[in-house]
C-alpha cells in the first residue's frame, strides 16, 4: 500500500513537472530570437558560453584582434556542449581552409565578410550541403564621414548600394543574412536602413544590454553579440549575463504574451502610452526607494501582511483538509484591491501622473482607487455602468467622499465591461497627465503583469505564513476569478510548486443557462478590451451580456495568463452557482463568524467541495478577497424572495425580489 | 497600385463612413451608392461591434441600432455584393479584431475578395499586432490600412514604412465624433510620413463642415468623414438619402477649392 503511494506520488509529480516544463517552453518558444556571441579566443571563454547558453558561438579565422588558429578554435570547441552550433568566420577565405575546417568538424556554419561570390557559396554547398552559410552585408552609412555639398547625394546613392547588396544576397543560395556596421567594427549602423528583409537575418554592431530592446524590434533571426559582451577586450560572464537576462526577460513578456493570450490590441492613440508605461514599471519594480516606500504604505497604511487564519469550525464540520483563509478582507478599504492600487498610483505619482481614472463593477476597485489618489494627492474619475450606480449606492458616495468624480456610464449593458470601454475612452482623450489604473490582471500589456506583480503579494506571504506555522506548502490554493486578480495574486508564488491551483468563475443560475459569466467554462477565445482571452460571446463574436450575483464576478472575459494556465493545465478553474456562492455565505458566517464579499464566497463554495475530499494531512489555503457588509442587504432580499416564492410574504418583498433577479435580465435584453 | 491608392488619383479624396445594417440593409446598399453618385472617392462601412472603444457616441448608437435590427457578418458580405453590381468605388470595412477574428481570418478574407472589399480599417489592431492578419490581406489583396495618431511620434517611421493603401491620420485625442476645431500640428506630421512613403495620407476624427474639408485638403491626400454622415442617418432615417447626397457633394467640392 505503502509503495504504491509511493508510486503514484512520483507519477504526480512527474505530470505536474512536465506541466511545468510546458508552461516555460511555450513562452519561450514565442519570440525565439537567437542569441550568437562571436570572437571566442580563450579557453576560458568556453566556460562562460556552456553556463549562458547561447544558439551560437563565432570563431574569427580573419584578421582580427579576436582571431584564433584553427588549433585553438578547435580546443576551445572541444570544452563547449554540443549543441551550441559553431560559425567560423571569414573575409575571402581559401575554400580548403573551409573544406578543412567543415570536414574536421571545428564549425558548423560558414560566415563570409570579403567579397565572396555565389560562386563560391555554390562550392561550400556543393562539398557539404547541410552547412548553413551567412553572408554579412556592411549597412556602413556615410552620413558622418561626408560633410560637403555632395553628402546627400552620397547617402541617397549609399542607400541604394546597400538595398541592391541586400537584393543581391537575398535572391542568393545563402541561408541568413548578417547586418553589420563594418568588418566587426562594434559600431552601431543607422537601423532604419533595415526594410522587409526577405532572407532572415542576424543583426550586429554594437549591440549591448542598453540597446538589446530596440534591436530584438527589428525582428531578427538572431542576436550577434561581440563587443557588448566583453570587458577589457575579452568575453565577460557578467556582461552576458545581463544581457541573456534581458533577451530572456523580453521573451517571457513578448508584448505580454502568456502562451497565445494576451497582446496589445488598442488603438494608436496608446500604444506609445503602453510601451512608456512598461519602461517606467520596468524600471520602478527594480528601485529600491520605490519598493520600500511601497511597502511602508502596504503595511503601515493597508494592514499588511495579511492574516493567514487556521480555520478549525470549518475544517472539524468538513472532516477533510486543513482549511485556511488568507484575510484579504482585513486590508484597508476591505478587499485585496488595495495591493494593486497603491502600486499604480504610487507609479503613476512617480512618473509625473496628476492624474487617475478606473472602472469599477461594484466599487470596491473605485473606492480603493479614490482611497490611494486621496492619499497621494491625485486628481480621480471613477467610470461606472448607470446599472451598478443604482445597485450600489453606497459606494458611489464613499467615492466621492473621497474627493473623486463618479461618472455614470449610460453605454452598452450599462456595467463593468461598459465601465471599462468607458475609462478606455477617456484615456484616449487625455493621456498625457493621466493614468488609467486597470483593477484586474486584464486588458492590454502591460496591465496583467504589473496587476499580477502587485497582487503576488497575497501568494508570497502565504507561502511564509504556512511554512512558519505548518513547514509544508498547501496542498491546494482556492480563489475566485473574475478577471482574476485576486486569483493570480494566490497562485503566481506556487506556479512553480507541487501545488493544486483552482479558480472559481460565476456560474450565476447555472452555466446551462445564459446567465453566467463563466469565460472560461463556456466561452470562447477572442479578443477584446486589450488582449486576447477567453470571452463570454455572442454570434459573430459580439461580447455577450453576463449575469452574476457578484457584481465583482460580472465581467464577460478573464486575464489572459489565467487562459494560457487553464490551456496549459495548470490552473483548474470551475463554476460555482449564485445558489452555490450564496449558501457559502452563510456557511462561513455561521461556522467561523466571517462575513466575506460575495464574490469571496464562489471560492468558500468550491472549498465545501474539495475539503471533504482531501485527507487530514492535506492544506487548503482559501484566498477571501474581501468583506461582505456591500452585500448583506442584497443577499438578505435574495433570500426573503426566495422564501416568499413558496410562503408568499408581502407584495413589498416580491418587488425587492424581482429587481434582485431582473439583474442578470437586464442585461441580456 | 491597389485600387484604393488610385482613388487617390482624382485631385483629393473624400473618404465617407456608414455603419452596415443602420437603418436596414436595404438603406445601407442605397446610401452607399448615394455617395459614390455624389462624389464620395471610397466609402469605409461599419462592420458594427457590441464593444467599439474607439467611437464616439453618435457612431456607438450607430452600431448599437445595427446590431439590434439582427445584422450580422454574412449580411454584410451580402449586401457589399449587391453594391458590386452597381458601382465599384473601392470599399473599405471599418471594424473591431473580435468580430474578424470570431469568423476566422482566412475565411474573412476570401469573402472579402469574393465580395469586392478592397481594404480594412481595425482600430484595435496596432502595428504590433498586425501579424494577425496581414498574411490573409495579402493573399486576398485587402489592403490593411494603418493609423497614425498625434501620439504616435517616432512610431511615425515604423508605421508608414509598412503602410498600403492609404494612411489613416487621427487628427486628435480621443474618439470619433463631430469637433469644433482641431488643434494638432498636422502638417508637421504628414511632412514627416511623406518623407517616409508615397502611401496617401487621409485625416479622420472631426472632420465635419467644409470648410474643414476644405482646410485639411490643402495639407492631405484625403478627408475622411464617419459621424456627421451617421448623424444624418439618424436624423432622417430612412429618408437619408437626398441629404446624403448632398451633403457628400457639398463636402467633395470643398476639397477641390
Amino acid at each position: 500500500m505503502m509503495k504504491e503511494n509511493n508510486i503514484r506520488n512520483i507519477i504526480k509529480n512527474t505530470i505536474r513537472n512536465n506541466i511545468r516544463h510546458t508552461i516555460k517552453d511555450d513562452n519561450i518558444k514565442d519570440d525565439n530570437i537567437k542569441i550568437k556571441i562571436c570572437g571566442l579566443r580563450r579557453l576560458e571563454d568556453a566556460e562562460i558560453i556552456n553556463k549562458h547558453h547561447p544558439d551560437y558561438v563565432g570563431f574569427v579565422f580573419a584578421e582580427s584582434k579576436r582571431k584564433v588558429s584553427f588549433d585553438e578554435a578547435k580546443a576551445i570547441k572541444n570544452l563547449l556542449n554540443t549543441d551550441i552550433s559553431v560559425v567560423g568566420v571569414f573575409v575571402d577565405p581559401k575554400i580548403e581552409d573551409i573544406f578543412y575546417l567543415i570536414k574536421n568538424g571545428i564549425i558548423d556554419i560558414i560566415q563570409l565578410h570579403g567579397n565572396e561570390n555565389e560562386e563560391f557559396v555554390a562550392k561550400i554547398k556543393e562539398f557539404d550541403n547541410n552547412v548553413k552559410i551567412i553572408k554579412s552585408i556592411e549597412m556602413r552609412d556615410s552620413r558622418n564621414k561626408n560633410g560637403g555639398n555632395n553628402s546627400v547625394n552620397k547617402e541617397e546613392n549609399n542607400k541604394i548600394d546597400i538595398k541592391n547588396t541586400i537584393k543581391r544576397w537575398e535572391n542568393s543560395d545563402v541561408d541568413y543574412l548578417l547586418l553589420d556596421s563594418g568588418k566587426g567594427s562594434g559600431e552601431v549602423f543607422d537601423w532604419s536602413l533595415i526594410e522587409n528583409i526577405k532572407k532572415p537575418f542576424f543583426l550586429a554592431g554594437g549591440i549591448n544590454s542598453e540597446n538589446i530592446k530596440k534591436a530584438t524590434g527589428l525582428k531578427p533571426y538572431a542576436i550577434d553579440l561581440s563587443s557588448g559582451a566583453e570587458e577589457n577586450g575579452f568575453k565577460s560572464s557578467k556582461k552576458i549575463a545581463i544581457i541573456m537576462d534581458k533577451l530572456n526577460e523580453m521573451k517571457n513578456m513578448n508584448n505580454g504574451r502568456y502562451g497565445k493570450y494576451g497582446g496589445q490590441y488598442i488603438p494608436e492613440i496608446l500604444m506609445s502610452e503602453l510601451i512608456t508605461l512598461e519602461e517606467q514599471y520596468n524600471f520602478y519594480k527594480n528601485d529600491f526607494n520605490f519598493n520600500e516606500e511601497l511597502q511602508r504604505l502596504l503595511n503601515e497604511y493597508a494592514g499588511r501582511p495579511s492574516l493567514l487564519y487556521f480555520a478549525e469550525n470549518m475544517t472539524k464540520d468538513l472532516g477533510g483538509a486543513k482549511i485556511y483563509l488568507k484575510r484579504e478582507d482585513l486590508n484597508h478599504t476591505g478587499s485585496h484591491k488595495i495591493n494593486n492600487v497603491l502600486g499604480q498610483v504610487l507609479l503613476a505619482k512617480k512618473v509625473g501622473k496628476t492624474r487617475v481614472i478606473a472602472e469599477t463593477g461594484a466599487g470596491q476597485h473605485g473606492v480603493a482607487t479614490a482611497t490611494a489618489a486621496a492619499l497621494l494627492d491625485m486628481e480621480c474619475e471613477i467610470f461606472m455602468g448607470e446599472e451598478d450606480v443604482k445597485r450600489q449606492a453606497l459606494n458611489v458616495y464613499r467615492m466621492e467622499l473621497l474627493g473623486a468624480k463618479v461618472n455614470t456610464v449610460y453605454s452598452g449593458t450599462r456595467t463593468l465591461k461598459d465601465a471599462v470601454n468607458e475609462a478606455m475612452r477617456e484615456w484616449t482623450k487625455r493621456v498625457s497627465d493621466t493614468h488609467f489604473v486597470f483593477g484586474s490582471v486584464m486588458g492590454p500589456h502591460p496591465f496583467p503583469m504589473i496587476v499580477r506583480d502587485f497582487q503576488s503579494v497575497i501568494s508570497r506571504e502565504i507561502k511564509e505564513q504556512l511554512f512558519e506555522i505548518e513547514s509544508k506548502l498547501p496542498t491546494a490554493v482556492i480563489a475566485c476569478v473574475g478577471g482574476g486578480s485576486n486569483a493570480i495574486g494566490s497562485f503566481y508564488n506556487f506556479l512553480n510548486d507541487d501545488v493544486r491551483l483552482i479558480g472559481c468563475e460565476a456560474g450565476g443560475k447555472g452555466v446551462d443557462t445564459e446567465y453566467h459569466a463563466a469565460s472560461i467554462t463556456k466561452g470562447e477565445i477572442g479578443i477584446f478590451h486589450g488582449m486576447k482571452s477567453y470571452f463570454c460571446q455572442g454570434n459573430y463574436g459580439q461580447i455577450a451580456p453576463v449575469y452574476s450575483i457578484s457584481a465583482g464576478l460580472d465581467y464577460p472575459g478573464i486575464g489572459p495568463e489565467h487562459a494560457h494556465l487553464h490551456d496549459t493545465k495548470r490552473a483548474e478553474y470551475t463554476p460555482i452557482t449564485d445558489e452555490e456562492a450564496i449558501h457559502a455565505f452563510e456557511y462561513l458566517a455561521e461556522k467561523e463568524g466571517i462575513i466575506c464579499a460575495i464574490e469571496s464566497a464562489h471560492a468558500i463554495a468550491q472549498l465545501i467541495k474539495t475539503a471533504k475530499e482531501m485527507e487530514k494531512e492535506d492544506i487548503i489555503v482559501v484566498c477571501l478577497s474581501g468583506r461582505g457588509d456591500k452585500d448583506v442587504e442584497s443577499i438578505k432580499n435574495y433570500k426573503i424572495a426566495k422564501t416568499s416564492k413558496t410562503s408568499k410574504i408581502a407584495k413589498t418583498v416580491k418587488i425587492a425580489k424581482s429587481e434582485e433577479l431582473n439583474e442578470g435580465s437586464d442585461l441580456i435584453e | 497600385m491597389s485600387k484604393i491608392t488610385e482613388a487617390f488619383n482624382n485631385g483629393k479624396a473624400f473618404i465617407g463612413f456608414l455603419t452596415a445594417g443602420d437603418p436596414s440593409k436595404e438603406k445601407t446598399i442605397e446610401y452607399i451608392l448615394a455617395m459614390d453618385n455624389a462624389g464620395a472617392d471610397i466609402i469605409e462601412i461599419g462592420i458594427p461591434f457590441s464593444d467599439p472603444v474607439a467611437e464616439g457616441p453618435v457612431i456607438q448608437d450607430a452600431n448599437l441600432r445595427a446590431l439590434s435590427k439582427g445584422i450580422n457578418t454574412d449580411d454584410i458580405f451580402d449586401l457589399v455584393e449587391d453594391v458590386r453590381k452597381e458601382s465599384s468605388v473601392p470599399l473599405v470595412f471599418l471594424t473591431y479584431i473580435n468580430p474578424v477574428f470570431y469568423y476566422g481570418y482566412e475565411k474573412f478574407f476570401k469573402k472579402c475578395k469574393d465580395v469586392g472589399i478592397n481594404g480594412i480599417i481595425i482600430p484595435d489592431l496596432p502595428y504590433e499586432e498586425k501579424g494577425e492578419i496581414s498574411e490573409f490581406a495579402k493573399n486576398y489583396d485587402v489592403d490593411v490600412i494603418s493609423l497614425i495618431a498625434p501620439t504616435s511620434k517616432d512610431r511615425i517611421r515604423m508605421i508608414a514604412k509598412d503602410a498600403t493603401g492609404f494612411i489613416y491620420l487621427v487628427s486628435s485625442m480621443g474618439v470619433t465624433g463631430v469637433r469644433n476645431e482641431i488643434k494638432t500640428d498636422l502638417k508637421e506630421i504628414i511632412g514627416e510620413i511623406k518623407s517616409i512613403t508615397d502611401v496617401p495620407v487621409a485625416v479622420g476624427f472631426g472632420i465635419n463642415t467644409p470648410e474643414q474639408s476644405m482646410k485639411i485638403s490643402k495639407i492631405a491626400d484625403g478627408v475622411i468623414v464617419g459621424s456627421a454622415i451617421v448623424k444624418i442617418i439618424e436624423k432622417y432615417g430612412g429618408n437619408s438619402k437626398e441629404y446624403l447626397e448632398e451633403y457628400v457633394s457639398k463636402m467633395k467640392d470643398a476639397t477641390k477649392i
